[in-house]
């Protein structure tokens, strides 16, 4: 076990009945204080990852910890703030009855309490509508005050799923400028997102599950080091011995040549020896694989090219993309 | 080894859910709708009154030389229809499907999803989850019992003038006869993840516990009866072989016995074979009769007058219905408090236990 893991979790698995395996031994580690994404397609098993964590679904094997205790523990619990994807609130109560009760559910004295649930509405701007019944409030509202009951017990690891789900693009900056504020108190992050983009955003490390398995995992930068290339556009046709360089791409009086090097330093003989040869370079620029490049090469099947089914495996021997090994 | 929480921990997770139970039935139209028809019962049976002259009801007299104030104390009067009309008919089954229409969503609701996500990823026991949760479901039950003894209690000082504490053991008699069906309700409830399931279910056990009891009451009627008539027969018997040891009745006497006795044993047959199964299930009518007899006991309270016609039973005028009630009642006052309530609540436990064995070992 990694001392400084928050999240340290060991070929752990899940068989749910009828067979189906929603993990088949995931490997996973966070780290004390960073914002770490769980990507992956409908019913790769990120949320029955979280579940597991959260104590509302055991592990058929593998072992692990949660803030240094074993998974299950439930006294580790009073440290950690959990929204779940499809959150359901009692609606006679009010926002701010709401905060108040999950904070005295993890334990908080009356004056704590209090004074950390006017302090989380405030941060979630939703004290003016504090004293309404949660069935008057929209999606987004509802969102804000489950962010806040998740925070009133002053967390050290904060697990939110799908927390962006139903807000505006507002609110939507507002969750990740919070959970940037969060990170800066030295608080853990674990965030569970379809929406690759907001990952990318606020995200110092990810992981990829596919079929209840990680398929990568590291930081952005490490997961598409392998496909960073420099890209060379040039007027008119590439010179015959620049053909084999790398792919090249024609785009009507240009084309481009792709050249599978890390670094800038490395394509400049390249790029003499074309100006020797009287080529004009239109664009020389260094390109990466995106986020969203990366999850669609995870879901893809490597023999067929195409998408992988989605959902966990069921009694079905086939297996996703091999993973891609990434010192984290 | 679990992580310690901090001092306190326990008393304020538990107040918190309670908390919400009461926020929740303030929410609950027909908590207040159950209120309403308990201050309407309480204002009717206020309403009523007895002096020398006959029957009050609101201010108007209506003369009866058989029933006034000199037949039957006016506190006797207000006492038997708290017990009659107020816990047995109100409380024991108006109110009853009232509550159990209330809480009946509390587990589902509880283990829908969304719900169940938030309340295990907190630090607080699978089990003591649920049994507090279980426990709030009482709540409804409880309020509204309070609310109608206090004031039943108020009434019955005012108007009757006797002050009768032990009226406020209806509280803890009626909450206990609703666990037993709030137990069965709350392990439907977690098993289908239904409101109308366990509802409907709940209401159907009910059924079938009253069905059983009643068939109880009924064989235990005719075993009783038959035993009586047996003894009668007996006891003629003897009298005449003590008086003529040659008299000609005797021998019909005999086969009169023996043909009795015969009825007799297929009544004790199927008396025990009910009493086999009522024996682990709830003694719902039984819990609230032992308010009447405890009230009888404490307060003086007389048991309402039963049928006292004269007809007798088996078609002979050996044993007269009369007789066999009465001893039917000494019999009832006779069962013990282990029988009505001890083996109650063995059934409320049992169920209790399963419910937290399988709620503590489900994914949700």
């Amino acid at each position: 076990m990694n001392d400084t893991s928050v999240i340290d979790l060991r070929n752990v698995r899940k068989t749910y009945k009828g067979r189906i395996e929603a993990l088949r031994g995931v490997d996973l580690a966070v780290g004390a204080g960073e914002v770490f994404g769980l990507l992956g397609p409908n019913g790769a098993g990120k949320s029955t990852i979280v579940k597991i964590m959260m104590t509302v679904v055991r592990a058929s094997a593998g072992d692990g910890t949660v803030l240094g205790k074993p998974l299950g523990d439930k006294g580790a619990l009073s440290r950690v703030g959990y929204l779940p994807e499809h959150h359901r609130f009692p609606a006679y109560l009010t926002g701010r009855q709401v905060v108040d009760f999950f904070g005295a559910l993890a334990g908080m004295p009356r004056a704590e309490r209090r004074a950390r649930t006017e302090a989380m509405l405030d941060l979630v701007r939703m004290r003016d509508w504090a004293d309404r019944r949660l069935g008057t409030y929209s999606k987004g509202m509802q969102q804000r005050v489950g962010l806040a009951a998740s925070l009133v017990n002053d967390p050290r690891l904060v697990v939110l799923d799908e927390p962006t789900d139903g807000v505006d693009p507002v609110g939507r900056k507002e969750i990740r400028d919070l959970l940037l504020r969060l990170r800066g108190e030295g608080r853990t992050i674990f965030v569970n997102s379809h929406l690759l983009s907001e990952i990318e955003m606020v995200c110092d490390r990810v992981a990829i599950m596919v079929q209840g398995r990680v398929w990568a995992q590291g930081t952005i930068d490490d997961l598409t080091r392998s496909s960073k290339r420099f890209e060379i556009t040039m007027r008119g046709a590439a010179p015959e011995w620049a053909v084999g360089l790398g792919a090249l791409r024609e785009d009507g009086a240009s084309t481009t040549v792709a050249l599978q090097v890390a670094d800038a330093a490395d394509a400049q003989p390249v790029i003499d020896r074309l100006r020797a040869h009287g080529v004009v370079i239109e664009r020389a620029v260094p390109v990466r694989e995106s986020l969203e490049d990366l999850f669609i090469r995870a879901v893809t099947d490597p023999s067929s090219g195409g998408t992988l089914n989605p959902g966990a495996l069921r009694d079905r021997p086939s297996a996703p993309p091999p993973p891609i090994e990434v010192a984290s | 080894m679990s992580t310690a929480l901090p001092e306190g921990t326990y008393g304020r997770q538990t107040w918190a859910i309670v908390v919400a139970a009461y926020r929740e039935l303030n929410a609950r139209k027909l908590f207040w709708l159950s209120l309403a028809l308990s201050g309407i019962i309480v204002v009717a049976i206020a309403g009523l009154g007895l002096d020398e002259e006959g029957i009050s009801v609101f201010g108007w007299t209506f003369e009866s030389p058989f029933f006034n104030a000199t037949v039957v104390p006016p506190a006797t009067f207000y006492k038997l229809l708290f017990t009659n009309l107020g816990v047995e008919w109100w409380l024991g089954l108006g109110s009853t499907v009232l509550a159990l229409v209330s809480t009946a969503g509390i587990i589902p609701d509880l283990v829908s999803g969304g719900a169940i996500d938030m309340m295990l990823s907190r630090p607080i026991g699978r089990g003591r989850l649920f049994l507090t949760k279980w426990m709030t479901g009482l709540l409804f039950t409880s309020l509204q019992v309070f609310v109608f003894t206090g004031a039943c209690f108020l009434v019955i000082g005012i108007r009757g003038g006797s002050w009768e504490p032990s009226l406020f053991l209806a509280v803890p008699l009626v909450v206990l006869f609703y666990s037993y069906l709030f137990a069965f309700c709350a392990l439907v409830g977690l098993l289908t993840r239904s409101t109308v399931a366990s509802l409907l279910l709940t209401m159907v056990f009910w059924f079938l516990v009253f069905g059983v009891q009643s068939g109880e009451a009924l064989t235990n009627w005719g075993r009783t009866a038959s035993a009586m008539e047996i003894a009668s027969y007996e006891g003629e018997i003897l009298r005449r072989e003590a008086e003529n040891p040659k008299d000609p009745f005797i021998e019909g006497l005999l086969e009169e016995r023996d043909a009795q006795a015969e009825d007799d044993a297929t009544w004790r047959l199927v008396h025990n074979c009910f009493m086999g199964v009522m024996a682990p299930l709830p003694k719902t009518g039984e819990t609230l009769e032992l308010l009447e007899r405890l009230l009888v006991d404490r307060s003086g309270i007389e048991a309402p007058e039963r049928e006292r016609r004269g007809e007798g039973v088996f078609g002979s005028n050996r044993v007269r219905n009369r007789e066999v009630r009465d001893e039917i009642d000494r019999q009832a006052v006779g069962r013990s408090l282990w029988w009505t309530i001890g083996t109650s609540v063995l059934f409320e436990v049992a169920v209790l236990a399963s419910c937290v064995w399988v709620f503590r070992r489900r994914d949700f």
